[in-house]
């Protein structure tokens, strides 16, 4: 053969190259692959629960933040109604305490009703002693201013002829005599 | 002072060795007389008629012999790691498991990446390939010596240095691709993998041609025992490892590529969707 091309040997290589091919597939090339895939598998299932932990996150996060918003719509509700209760409340409440300020209110004027009644019938005696008290008062001045008139216009006349000793001595005890009668009377 | 005298010291050790050797090359010259033309290494290189190896009564081309010792390191390296690293991976990798999972990794996105609709297979396929590519190019760094049948020292080259190895790389890559359009699309599978008869003998010969310039290079190199050093390390190692690096990226590219064509499923698409499709494409 031209280039001492031997068949033989060709085949003797064709064979050499088999064995290296498959030995080096079993021996080195699927094993280091296998771990290769395995490795790629553990991060790819790694990354695959992250995601789907992240999704859950995700979603617990949205089902959170509506149920808040449906807690803030209900705390609002339970709000108005607590409001309305409290309005109620209120409301009854002021009634009862208008009813009880009306009764005590009327309680209170009955009382200084009677008060001043009491009170009345007790200065319009009082009113009624002061009255004559005064009405004698007056009835007696006028008799003592009389008699002081009759005295002084008496004093007047005598004063001419008459001792101003006498004179002296029947004022000093009309003096006396007036303050000893007022004592008496009351 | 007492540093810069070490400096001095080390310096000047170093020149002499140079200066030594330089000598040594010189005045040993004329020692090294070859047996061989420089023509027929050449030749003995590309056709491996003369230098060919005994196994078991077997006469194979020294490049048979790589391609086993190659398998057999890449296997028993292969069982270490399944049995002390793998076993020891975590889920934050460490350096070596990190170089294990992006090759594993590179192989595996390029095989889904070409051949959206069918993989594994294909992944399997290329991780292999590319490593029997890229470990054996770079054995011919190691330099593994054998005796030939005619009792010389032969030096083993790269696997696929050899016509056969790579005729057999180039038609076992043909032969996945067609089992892929035979799986995915049966008959029209085929009809679509014959389409590129030439594949296998292209890829046969693209990647027997890389390595054997790089072989012969090499050869051309060591002939000449004054072109032994520093020459090497640009030639020897550094051009050995671009060549691992881009005929195996090379080859599995075109294996994943071509797979991918032929695997993809047959269906007639609506106008419609060709339009969109179209439209798509214009907008990216």
């Amino acid at each position: 053969m031209p280039l001492n091309i031997n068949w033989q040997q060709i085949l003797l290589h064709l064979l050499n190259l088999v064995i290296l091919i498959v030995g080096l597939y079993l021996l080195l090339y699927k094993p280091v692959k296998k771990f290769m895939k395995k490795r790629e598998d553990a991060y790819k299932e790694r990354e695959e629960n992250t995601q789907a932990a992240l999704d859950n996150a995700k979603a617990k996060e949205e089902e959170y933040s509506s149920r808040l918003a449906g807690v803030e719509e209900e705390v609002s509700k339970k709000r108005e109604e607590a409001a309305k209760e409290l309005e109620g409340v209120r409301s009854e409440k002021l009634r009862q305490v208008a009813k009880e300020a009306d009764e005590m209110l009327d309680a209170a004027r009955e009382r200084a009703r009677k008060e001043h009644d009491r009170i009345i019938n007790g200065v319009s005696d009082d009113i009624k002693e002061i009255v004559e008290e005064a009405a004698e008062k007056v009835v007696l001045t006028s008799s003592v201013n009389d008699a002081y008139e009759q005295f002084l216009s008496a004093a007047e006349s005598g004063a001419k002829s008459a001792h101003a000793g006498k004179a002296k001595t029947v004022t000093s005890m009309t003096k006396a005599d007036k303050k000893g009668g007022a004592r008496k009377k009351k | 002072m007492k540093t810069r005298t070490k400096k001095i010291i080390g310096w000047s050790v170093v020149a002499l060795v140079v200066v030594g050797l330089i000598v040594g090359i010189i005045l040993t010259d004329g020692l090294y007389t070859s047996t061989e033309d420089i023509s027929e290494v050449m030749k003995d290189a590309v056709l491996h008629e003369e230098n060919q190896v005994d196994i078991f009564g077997f006469k194979a081309n020294p490049g048979l012999v790589s391609a086993y010792i190659v398998t057999l390191i890449l296997l028993v390296a292969a069982a270490l790691i399944r049995i002390f690293a793998i076993p020891k991976f975590k889920a934050v990798p460490g350096k070596f498991q990190l170089v294990a999972e992006s090759i594993v990794g590179w192989f595996d996105r390029l095989a889904k990446t070409n051949s959206p609709h069918r993989n594994s297979f294909l992944g399997a396929y290329i991780f292999g390939a590319g490593c029997y590519i890229f470990a054996g190019t770079l054995f011919e760094l190691v330099g593994a010596a054998a005796v030939s049948a005619a009792g010389n020292a032969v030096v083993l080259p790269a696997p696929l240095s050899d016509i056969n190895g790579a005729i057999a790389m180039g038609f076992l890559s043909y032969l996945v691709i067609l089992s892929g359009g035979i799986v995915s699309n049966g008959l029209r599978g085929v009809g679509r993998t014959l389409k590129d008869f030439s594949l296998p003998i292209s890829m046969s010969f693209r990647l027997f041609g890389a390595l054997l310039s790089g072989l012969l290079v090499s050869e051309l190199v060591y002939y000449y025992i004054a072109l032994s050093f520093v020459l090497p390390v640009i030639v020897g190692v550094l051009f050995t490892l671009l060549h691992a690096l881009i005929q195996t990226y090379v080859l599995v590219m075109l294996t994943s590529l071509f797979y991918g064509e032929v695997s993809e499923p047959y269906g007639k698409v609506p106008k419609a969707k060709k339009k969109k499709a179209r439209a798509a494409r214009e907008k990216q």
